[in-house]
């Protein structure tokens, strides 16, 4: 069954599929505006797990999004047809976009054809291209405002992307990457 | 599930073209007649900033999709039909303000409520263009001047300041080509 929250601004519900944990907090049902996934758990909250306003879950029918335990989410769009995984303690500024699908093809003519057909979509969302590959933030990593993490990337443990980098190579664990693209610049010391 | 929003007089939509969110006319500013922003047909346009400058126009084709796009026109943005714009996109025709550092100063001076409408320097605009079947991808900029050809793929993030070849895929700041799609 949907739910409302009680301090939701947005007339909206949060989806039955989606699964929050108790002592998890979602400021609105706003970020479930353009969900659509028909998995068993579209959306899991764990403990302590943070979304607030601009967090944008646009979750195709099969895509499946985990937040890990305290993970933060500030206003990051998170476009997913298959998997997107935020680790526990994981930080997520604001207006950050995770995309495990690019949902249009580069070919511009089978582009065109998808594009024509959007009206008939409810809601108006462009459907799934089937080649969507799982993005992996790991636990503690930090993705810096602006940042971009592309397709079959994994952020490693503990790692920092720096604000508005473009992400489209695995970034290594205890490891800082900026730019666009992303390029290692240095390296952290891992928890004792 | 999303709002549909009033618009200005001077704002022409074509069939089953659908704007919504609170903020796609809260800077529109143009007063052009009779047409200062039209938007063809089947257009879906989800939370995108119309933010269109005194004299600005902006032309938008049939069966577009943006999504939170924010349009900054001074002059003119014209794009064509069947273009795909990402999330948080910016499309701007002009810096909004000088190069040289004394102009700069009269600029910031004439910009404030305090300076009782003193007139403020020239600021150099120049239409952009995005011709029919672009992709533009998530968080990229798209600066003044710039022409983007048919079929082009404007990768997540780039930063495109020139122009972009037909069916050109680019990527990174500033934008290379890398390849055709």
């Amino acid at each position: 069954m949907s739910t409302k929250l009680p301090w939701d601004w947005y007339d909206g519900t949060i989806p039955a599929n989606v699964a929050i944990h108790d002592e998890a907090y979602v400021e609105t049902s706003f970020s479930f505006h353009l969900y659509r996934s028909e998995a068993d758990v579209g959306v899991r909250y764990a403990r302590g797990a943070h979304t607030y306003l601009g967090t944008m879950f646009d979750v195709g029918p099969r895509g499946r999004v985990r937040l890990g335990e305290y993970a933060l989410v500030h206003g990051a769009r998170i476009i997913c047809d298959d998997r997107v995984e935020i680790g526990d303690h994981a930080m997520l500024s604001w207006n950050v976009v995770v995309m495990d699908a690019y949902r249009v093809p580069r070919d511009a003519a089978r582009r065109r054809e998808l594009v024509r057909r959007l009206p008939e979509a409810t809601p108006r969302a462009l459907a799934p291209d089937g080649n969507a590959r799982a993005v992996i933030i790991e636990s503690n990593a930090w993705i810096g405002f602006d940042a971009c993490v592309l397709p079959g990337v994994t952020v490693g443990r503990g790692s920092i992307v720096g604000a508005r980098s473009v992400v489209r190579d695995d970034v290594p664990p205890y490891t800082v990457v900026t730019g666009n693209p992303a390029r290692v610049i240095r390296t952290l010391e891992p928890p004792a | 599930m999303s709002v549909e929003v009033d618009h200005p007089p001077n704002v022409s939509l074509g069939e089953g073209t659908v704007i919504n969110g609170d903020l796609a006319f809260k800077r529109f500013q143009s007063r052009v007649e009779p047409v200062a922003l039209s938007v063809g047909s089947g257009c879906t346009m989800d939370g995108v900033h119309f933010d269109l400058g005194a004299e600005a126009r902006v032309s938008v084709g049939d069966h577009c999709y943006f999504t939170n796009a924010v349009l900054l026109a001074e002059l003119e943005i014209r794009i064509g039909s069947c273009v795909v714009i990402g999330w948080n996109a910016t499309i701007a025709d002009t810096d909004f303000h000088p190069i040289a550092p004394a102009e700069r100063i009269a600029d910031a001076i004439a910009c404030s409520p305090a300076s009782d409408g003193r007139p403020r320097p020239v600021v150099v605009r120049r239409p952009v263009v995005i011709e029919d079947d672009v992709w533009v991808g998530p968080a990229t900029t798209i600066l003044k001047g710039v022409t983007i050809g048919a079929g082009a793929f404007i990768e997540p993030g780039t930063v495109v300041s020139a122009d972009v070849p037909p069916r050109a895929r680019v990527i990174g700041n500033p934008a290379q080509v890398v390849g055709e799609v």
